[in-house]
């Protein structure tokens, strides 16, 4: 598992845009929009930071193409540009997260019970996902959510892998808790 | 118990793996911006681009911009739409006597492109979709004169220096 598994032709694509046919880059946004938006919902929470975020990143990593020395992980090196700035807009937004729901089905007209409980368990997950410090969620994340190998969240992290397994770990341990707790509400 | 509580965040990461909707106008407004930052010094200031690029419903987002063509007469412009369900597009305007064999569009993945050189001048273009459906640029002002009665947009190269 890993990013260079997500598609393939981002090599022939870099080359086309650094040719000067800006319009292969919008196949290269349209690729890596949702997985990378997933990533950027889930690490800053707020669904307009998030997307700000991302067309940030998608911008960024337009104008620095010429920095992407295996333009083959065009992918990798773009998660890394978003990493990055999920790190800026979550200091930033700490302090104004909220929460929002998912399940536009389950706030249409008079909820199932079935609906209220994926309901509540999809704000559980929320809640208990920004209990988390950044760098647990961040790890945790990438870990466990985009399915990356501890080589590639530390290549695009710039973190130890040591560091990175006890995070992952820690960051189990706590959402177990949070989970629970929210179990008994 | 703690295969209990490992179950639990297992259920966790199945719910947070599903995918989550983004904006789908986010593809336009990261193009938008490109095209509005492109070649600064040269590029042609539209500043209603990325607001007409961010509100489109349909997904076709055309315009030029400049590029570096090499020659002091005409800058080279990049036309782009964006039709995931066009076979095939071609662009047609002034500059090439409205003949679609001459700017056929390149694809991938649905975004459409072609550049052509420009001259300082004003010009009428559109969209010949499939070979039959005429799209004017919806990012663009409409060509207001045209006598065929057909869509199209037009777009204004002023000279070096203006």
């Amino acid at each position: 598992m890993g990013i260079d598994r997500v598609e393939t032709g981002d090599a022939e694509l870099v080359r086309r845009i650094r040719a000067g046919d800006i319009g292969a880059y919008g196949a290269l946004v349209a690729r890596y929009r949702d997985r990378l938006g997933r990533y950027a919902v889930h690490m800053i929470g707020d669904r307009e930071d998030a997307e700000e975020a991302l067309q940030d990143s998608f911008v960024r990593a337009y104008r620095s193409l010429e920095r992407c020395n295996d333009p083959a992980r065009f992918g990798a090196w773009l998660y890394g540009i978003l990493v990055n700035r999920c790190r800026t807009t979550g200091a930033r937004a700490a302090r104004r997260r909220r929460l929002f729901v998912h399940d536009v089905e389950a706030l249409n007209g008079t909820p199932h019970p079935d609906a209220m409980e994926r309901l509540e368990w999809t704000d559980a997950v929320e809640r208990a996902l920004a209990r988390l410090a950044p760098e647990y969620r961040e790890a945790f994340l990438l870990k466990h959510v985009e399915d990356l190998e501890y080589e590639e969240i530390a290549e695009l992290t710039g973190d130890g892998i040591s560091a990175l397994k006890m995070r992952v770990k820690r960051a189990r341990e706590q959402l177990q808790k949070f989970l629970r707790e929210a179990e008994h509400v | 118990m703690f295969e209990q509580d490992d179950d639990i965040v297992e259920r966790m990461i199945r719910q947070l793996r599903r995918p989550v909707s983004i904006d789908p106008g986010l593809d336009a407004r990261v193009m938008g911006e490109i095209a509005a930052a492109a070649q600064p010094g040269k590029r042609r200031t539209w500043p209603w681009l990325a607001a007409a690029a961010a509100v489109l419903a349909v997904m076709v987002v055309a315009h030029p911009w400049a590029l570096d063509s090499g020659t002091s007469r005409a800058d080279a412009f990049q036309f782009v739409l964006v039709a995931p369900q066009a076979g095939s597009v071609s662009l047609v305007g002034d500059f090439n006597d409205w003949d679609p064999a001459r700017s056929p569009m390149h694809t991938a993945h649905g975004v459409w492109a072609t550049v052509v050189p420009l001259a300082p001048g004003r010009y009428r273009y559109a969209f010949l979709v499939n070979g039959v459906e005429w799209r004017a640029d919806p990012a663009a002002p409409n060509a207001i004169d045209d006598e065929f009665g057909t869509p199209s947009s037009v777009v204004t190269v002023a000279g070096r220096g203006s």
